[in-house]
């Protein structure tokens, strides 16, 4: 018992995060590539990877406000990421539609579609809201383990 | 039967099984901290491959519908078990020497070889699209680097045999004894183009920038490993982990086998493999972009071929 607590307590400091862009602008997208890339807030420190493929996957960042278009596409993505899994929307769009809000063509608020764990606010999101965003996940993320 | 005893061990636990294990997820940190560090960021803790393994075996597995499930699952497994064997054949100077019973240096080209082929297994079984670009890219690399590995170690084979007094030699632990009395091959000028070819056919086999190819994540999603998750992609985490204390202590064996011997060897051993390992994959890793793949497969059949090939030559003709 104790062991398998321990090991999560562990597999807690390897998240995976992976990128759903619902129809953003990039503006977000480009902040969380910033936070990725630029030695400045690398966030591997915290164990984090960005990976290519949603079944490798841990933490999910969704940015954008989820259009029509590719909506069901998301969802199906979201479906297909193993648990235990957490999400996390970046940026006011999956919260509102942000600047798209009331437009025909998108289904913001995320949440109606998929349970989300962390708000990052922001249009974009500055980096370091971003990581304390992941950090937030992660705890999350631990429980879940 | 003590020697059957003394397999196992050096199958399971030294220097093969549990030491290897340690050390390739050891080497996987030290790289990912010295490219960090090239790049001006303070990177993850040491452990973080470890770690990694240990997330991965909490996660689900899953197995897509339109896969084959049991090749699917069969081939990390493949992989790995391929891996335990080889690491066991490479002999390290002075330390440990393999049991001819074991094999000798042509098995262990065929047992390198493996993972390629687990992950075009890999690759094709699981059903994705990536998987199949993966694996088309997998086979044209492995057919561009195969001829050059078969001339290097045929020249390093040949130059030990003929100095030996017989002809060709695959026992890795006779070359090794060889260079140990008549000194390295890293030194003798005869041996540097077998050596260039060495150099560029393993970064293609452990398949790390520029030769990344069939995994390239930004393109193709990592390819045959798009689909793999939790234990299955832990196996294959550990398939290359233990490829790369392979491919580093077969080119040390092959080129630089020169240490003394009990602990103090051991120690070189493992501080040959981390310099290795830091200029020859992680300061290259972040210094160049990936090749194409018909790119990368021109390049090998020129170069690295050229250069094996006048080595041989050489070794025959001197
Ligand atoms: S929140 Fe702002 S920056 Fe981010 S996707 Fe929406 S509009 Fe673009």
């Amino acid at each position: 018992m104790l062991l398998a607590r321990n090991l999560k307590q562990i597999a807690a400091r390897s998240p995976w995060l992976y990128r759903i862009n619902s129809g953003s602008c990039n503006g977000c997208d480009v902040e969380l590539a910033t936070t990725a890339c630029i030695p400045r807030y690398d966030v591997e420190r915290l164990g984090c990877q960005y990976c290519g493929s949603p079944r490798h996957a841990d933490i999910v960042l969704i940015t954008g406000p989820l259009n029509r278009r590719v909506k069901n596409a998301v969802l199906r993505l979201w479906e297909e990421i193993p648990d235990p899994k957490v999400t996390v929307a970046v940026g006011v769009c999956p919260i509102s539609g942000g600047i798209f809000r009331e437009s025909y063509a998108v289904c913001a608020p995320v949440d109606q579609y998929l349970p989300i764990d962390v708000n990052v606010p922001g249009c974009p999101p500055r980096p370091q809201a971003i990581i304390e965003g992941v950090a937030q996940a992660i705890e999350i993320w631990r429980t879940r383990l | 039967m003590p020697t059957d005893l003394l397999i196992l061990v050096s199958v399971l636990i030294f220097p093969g099984g549990l030491f290897a294990f340690s050390l390739g997820l050891m080497l996987k940190g030290v790289d990912r901290r010295v490219a960090a560090r090239l790049q001006g960021r303070v990177g993850p803790p040491l452990l973080q491959p470890a770690f990694d393994l240990i997330k991965l075996g909490f996660k689900r597995t899953m197995v897509p519908d339109s896969a084959a499930p049991g090749v699917f699952l069969a081939a990390p497994l493949i992989g790995t078990v391929a891996m335990l064997l080889a690491v066991a054949l490479v002999p390290i100077a002075g330390v440990y020497t393999p049991d001819p019973r074991l094999g000798n240096l042509l098995v262990l080209l065929y047992l390198l070889s493996v993972p390629g082929v687990a992950l075009m297994l890999a690759g094709s079984a699981s059903g994705s699209p990536f998987g199949a670009v993966g694996f088309s890219r997998e086979m044209a690399l492995m057919l561009a680097y195969e001829a050059t590995i078969v001339l290097v170690v045929a020249a390093v084979g040949l130059r030990t045999g003929l100095a030996e007094g017989g002809v060709v030699t695959f026992s890795l632990a006779e070359i090794v004894r060889h260079q140990q009395e008549h000194g390295a091959y890293l030194l003798d000028p005869l041996m540097w183009p077998a050596l260039g070819a060495f150099l560029f056919f393993y970064p293609a086999n452990l398949g790390i920038v520029p030769f990344d190819i069939p995994e390239a994540e930004t393109e193709i999603l990592e390819g045959p490993l798009l689909e793999y998750s939790g234990p299955a992609l832990a196996l294959f985490k550990v398939m290359s982990a233990l490829k790369t204390v392979v491919v580093l202590s077969l080119g040390i064996a092959l080129f630089c086998p020169i240490a003394p011997h009990g602990i103090a060897g051991l120690a070189v051993w493992l501080a040959s493999m981390v310099v290795l390992l830091a200029v020859g994959i992680s300061a290259v890793r972040v210094s160049i972009g990936r090749m194409r793949i018909d790119q990368a497969f021109s390049f090998f059949l020129k170069w690295p071929l050229l250069l094996a090939a006048a080595s041989l030559t050489v070794v025959v003709v001197v």
